[in-house]
């Protein structure tokens, strides 16, 4: 049993496909296929009352063309996404820039509140927003109190509203991923500018920023994509003040209309897909110039760091407040509904009645517990199912043997679907063709496999890459065959990426919650689909307690990933 | 046009090299000014102290008249209002805009909107007509060659007319070829534009080629201030001797020193020399002599009182133009460079220093 080890440019389409990735071409075929086959299925058939599909029809994408409100959620979709965008582009563009260019006090201070935030399950963050700046937050209590009347001033069930929160939400994500850009930037281009009689900000304007460009356009890009597949937002902020975009819409079709209109749902998944498609060709090929203009010399060179003088501590002063902005402000203000058994606004009156009895109900009841159980079950099986699956599939792919180019376009296929969209696949699937399988943990299990894989494999992809092929030669030419050579060789070195891309898909399986929101059942609850049903009944004080646990927990998890990602340096986003 | 005082700055104790002190020296207007020495000698300080981006912790700096630092009085003008053009070791041009908006990007700069957009463009094609880069002006800079880019750099440095020029090592990422080639483009151009000129480098044959003056510098001071002439034939002590050009120097005690003469104790024996009537100077101590002053002829009677050495054939080279030998007298080697004869290994020779091609010069100072 050997697979031939091919070098760059060296592959031949004769060679036959190996058992291993004949296998795996196999299992992503099972996995990935169906999705796509259900979903164009529902979308072009109607739905007999029994449930079974009924005759042909283009009615579902006629409907929407033609419905009212389509132009409306076209629009708001766009708007959504290039505002999310721009705000966590700029927010984390000016942290980066404070953090890596300048001398501002206090620059620590932003990676560990990048580092923090990234441990908050989204629903509770945005429940916090909605919370802080609601009709009965303190923004608008403060805003009553000096300039008078009674109606709220701000209102955060709006499309800016949404933005606001979206773009919060990735700053982040864009913080982290820009640092690298700013830092890795040698300072003669800013002294030729100087030099050229280029002031601070002309200098900034017309050098840091042009070259960087590349690389923020890319991020642009990247958050663009994420805000325009992303659920939770719409849902609990656009929904409720019925601004809609795609992925809200389906969300609705399937669980407010009553019956819930599957062909519709499909028909807007269906032409979601085909966004999602167009835009990530369009990623992959802004992503490959992103770092056009980045050196790394040998020469010991330094990026050029501005002497701020006396900004500096204005500037420190500003790099406190975004982190308390980004992330205090939420915690504190769940920690503030954690600890009161109903939830009021902020005054000294209702202080009296702060205590633990949400954190005790939480702690005590089996069925939260049970949550909590399910989420590190969930996330610990999908972990550790993808890293394995990645690991033969990675390498497989990073050694360009027979039927890679196939593997890895298989692998690559579930980026495609926006997380509800997936969802809604797999639930026609489970309903015509494993109905014993709908609601329970497994189903979970099963479709977080087919969503991360694709991150999974490009963890153990760039963990490959970084190992030399002659170690493996080495081993052959001492006698050693394949999986041996695999087992001794290459996976001993394969662990740091391995463990990175462990902790990396479970933080992404336990976060998810428009994947698992119409799957979960009475018997496998998760965390996140609990935060998200605790909201719609008006349970704040369990939320923010939950919450709070699961934050505690989650944390850890994000830090050890960090570490590692950091110590092998293996990307984070 | 460029006054230098008292200039220091030291890095922090135990950090290796760069650090200046008390330094000092002035560059007159249209001068093509060289700061030569080896590594870590401060030259590379010096010159960003001038351009603005490093700040020195004591002395006092003027451009044609203008203070532009101070230390004493708390002035320091930012680089970027200094008005000075600068040629940076790597180039530093710009690879996200085009040829043209790196030229005219200084142009553009300038307070007050002094240019409008038509005159921007005949400047900046002018200069890059200069250097040779005009028909590369629309394309984007990062498509130009080693040399090209040097020649945009220069362009850039020159296209707002400053008062100085400074030019960091310009020419160490080139190729030998282009490295002459540019050499003597630089050369040209500064005469013909007349901007005054500081440059740095470590390569002694450049300094000599290019410069009106040169200061060597070690260790973070001044140690000889001179034109190329100068300081190839009246080395001071025996760092700049062996630093600038190839030589042979021979250690040793002054026994007599009269009339511009000087009488050297040596390991080959006493030899005859030039000594500069330098009263302030620390005494001589040591007999230089360059490898194609020396006399080589064939074995005679060697009379060590007028500087004639009886030796042997070490080693040859044939140059072509030359024909270099290193001739072993007693234990000590000397090198010839000779464009008469063919001596063969092994074989006795004489070796005759001209007592006015000879030079005593003073050790090296601490």
């Amino acid at each position: 049993m050997t697979i031939a080890v091919a070098r760059d440019g060296g592959r031949s389409s004769t060679a036959r496909y190996s058992p291993q990735v004949i296998v795996l071409i196999a299992l992503l075929c099972v996995g990935v296929i169906p999705p796509f086959v259900f979903l164009a299925y529902s979308s072009l058939h109607e739905l007999d009352p029994s449930g079974a599909f009924g005759v042909f029809t283009f009615g579902h994408f006629a409907a929407i063309f033609s419905s009212r409100t389509f132009n409306s959620v076209i629009v708001n979709s766009a708007v959504y996404s290039l505002g999310s965008a721009l705000l966590a582009l700029v927010i984390g563009a000016a942290q980066a820039w404070l953090a890596e260019r300048t001398d501002a006090a206090l620059r620590q201070v932003l990676y560990v509140s990048s580092i923090v935030s990234l441990g908050i399950p989204y629903v509770l963050y945005i429940v916090a927003w909605i919370l802080f700046f609601g009709k009965a937050g303190p923004v608008n209590a403060t805003l009553q109190q000096m300039f008078g009347g009674t109606e709220p001033y701000i209102n955060v069930y709006s499309l800016g509203g949404m933005i606001f929160v979206e773009g919060m939400l990735w700053s982040p994500l864009a913080f982290l991923l820009l640092s690298p850009v700013f830092r890795n930037s040698d300072a003669s281009f800013e002294e030729a500018a100087s030099i050229c009689g280029a002031g601070l900000f002309s200098t900034l304007r017309y050098v840091t920023l042009g070259m960087a460009r590349p690389a923020l356009l890319a991020l642009g890009l990247l958050v663009f994509i994420k805000a325009s597949e992303s659920f939770e937002v719409p849902a609990l902020v656009g929904l409720p003040g019925s601004t809609r975009v795609l992925t809200s819409t389906i969300y609705q079709r399937l669980t407010l209309d009553m019956p819930p209109d599957v062909g519709s749902a499909s028909a807007f998944g269906v032409l979601l897909l085909v966004v999602m498609a167009v835009l990530l060709q369009i990623y992959s090929r802004v992503a490959a110039q992103a770092h056009r203009y980045q050196t790394v010399t040998g020469k010991g060179f330094r990026p050029r760091v501005i002497r701020l003088g006396r900004w500096r501590y204005a500037a420190g002063a500003l790099i406190v407040a975004i982190p308390f902005i980004v992330v205090i402000v939420p915690l504190a203000t769940i920690l503030w509904a954690a600890l009161l058994p109903y939830y009021q606004p902020f005054s000294l009156k209702a202080v009296p009645l702060l205590g633990f009895g949400n954190f005790v109900q939480v702690l005590n009841s089996p069925s939260f517990r049970g949550s909590i159980v399910n989420s590190l079950v969930l996330g610990a099986s999908t972990a550790t199912l993808v890293t394995a699956l990645s690991a033969v599939a990675g390498w497989c792919v990073a050694r360009r043997v027979a039927g890679s180019r196939l593997l890895d376009g298989l692998a690559a296929l579930p980026l495609v679907f926006p997380a509800i969209v997936l969802g809604l696949a797999f639930l026609e699937i489970f309903v015509h063709a494993g109905s014993r399988l709908y609601g329970s943990l497994l189903s979970l299990v099963v479709v977080s496999i087919v969503a991360y894989i694709p991150y999974g494999l490009r963890y153990a992809q760039l963990g490959v890459i970084q190992i030399h092929p002659e170690l493996e030669e080495a081993a052959a030419i001492a006698g050693a065959r394949q999986p041996r050579t695999f087992i001794r060789v290459v996976l001993p070195l394969l662990i740091p990426a391995l463990i990175s891309c462990w902790l990396f898909v479970f933080l992404l399986a336990v976060r998810a919650v428009s994947l698992m929101l119409l799957l979960a059942g009475p018997d496998s609850q998760v965390v996140a689909v609990t935060l998200f049903d605790f909201w719609n009944n008006g349970q704040v004080g369990e939320l923010a307690a939950l919450g709070c646990v699961w934050t505690a927990i989650m944390t850890v998890f994000c830090v050890a990933f960090l570490v590692v990602a950091r110590r092998y340096q293996l990307p984070i986003g | 046009m460029l006054h230098v005082e008292n200039l220091t700055k030291l890095y922090a104790p135990g950090e290796s090299g760069g650090g200046i002190r008390g330094l000092s020296f002035d560059v007159t207007a249209g001068e093509f000014y060289t700061l030569l020495g080896p590594s870590g000698c401060g030259k590379t300080t010096t010159l960003r102290s001038v351009a603005g981006l490093e700040e020195p912790s004591a002395g006092r700096m003027t451009i044609a008249d203008q203070v532009i630092f101070d230390a004493a009085k708390g002035i320091f003008v930012p680089a970027n209002h200094r008005r000075l053009g600068m040629v940076f070791q790597s180039y530093a041009v710009w690879p996200h805009m085009s040829v043209f908006d790196n030229a005219a990007f200084p142009l553009r700069m300038l307070p007050g909107k002094q240019w409008g957009d038509a005159d921007i463009r005949r400047l900046a094609m002018r200069t890059l007509e200069t250097v040779g880069l005009a028909e590369f002006a629309p394309r984007s800079a990062a498509q130009l060659s080693g040399g090209q880019q040097q020649r945009l750099a220069l362009a850039r440095a020159l296209v707002a007319e400053p008062s100085l020029l400074l030019l960091d090592e310009p020419l160490s990422n080139l190729d030998a070829l282009l490295r002459e080639q540019m050499r003597s483009e630089l050369r040209r151009l500064q005469k013909e534009v007349g901007v005054t000129a500081v440059y740095v480098t470590h390569d002694q044959s450049e300094a000599l080629a290019l410069s009106d003056r040169i200061a060597i510098m070690r260790n973070g001071r001044i140690v000889q201030i001179g034109t190329p002439y100068q300081i190839y034939h009246q080395p001071r002590n025996a760092f700049v001797a062996t630093f600038v050009g190839r030589s042979n120097l021979f250690r040793g005690k002054l026994l007599e020193r009269n009339n511009g003469h000087a009488r050297i104790a040596t390991a080959l024996g006493p030899v005859l020399c030039q000594a500069p009537n330098d009263v302030g100077g620390p005494p001589p101590a040591a007999a230089l002599i360059r490898p194609e002053h020396v006399v080589l002829t064939a074995a005679g009677a060697g009379d060590s009182a007028s500087n004639r050495f009886r030796g042997r054939v070490f080693q040859m080279s044939f140059l072509g133009e030359a024909t270099e030998y290193v001739v072993q007298v007693g234990k000590v080697e000397i090198l010839v460079r000779s464009m008469a004869g063919q001596y063969a290994g092994s074989e006795d020779v004489e070796v005759y220093f001209p007592p006015d091609k000879t030079l005593a010069v003073a050790a090296d100072e601490i």
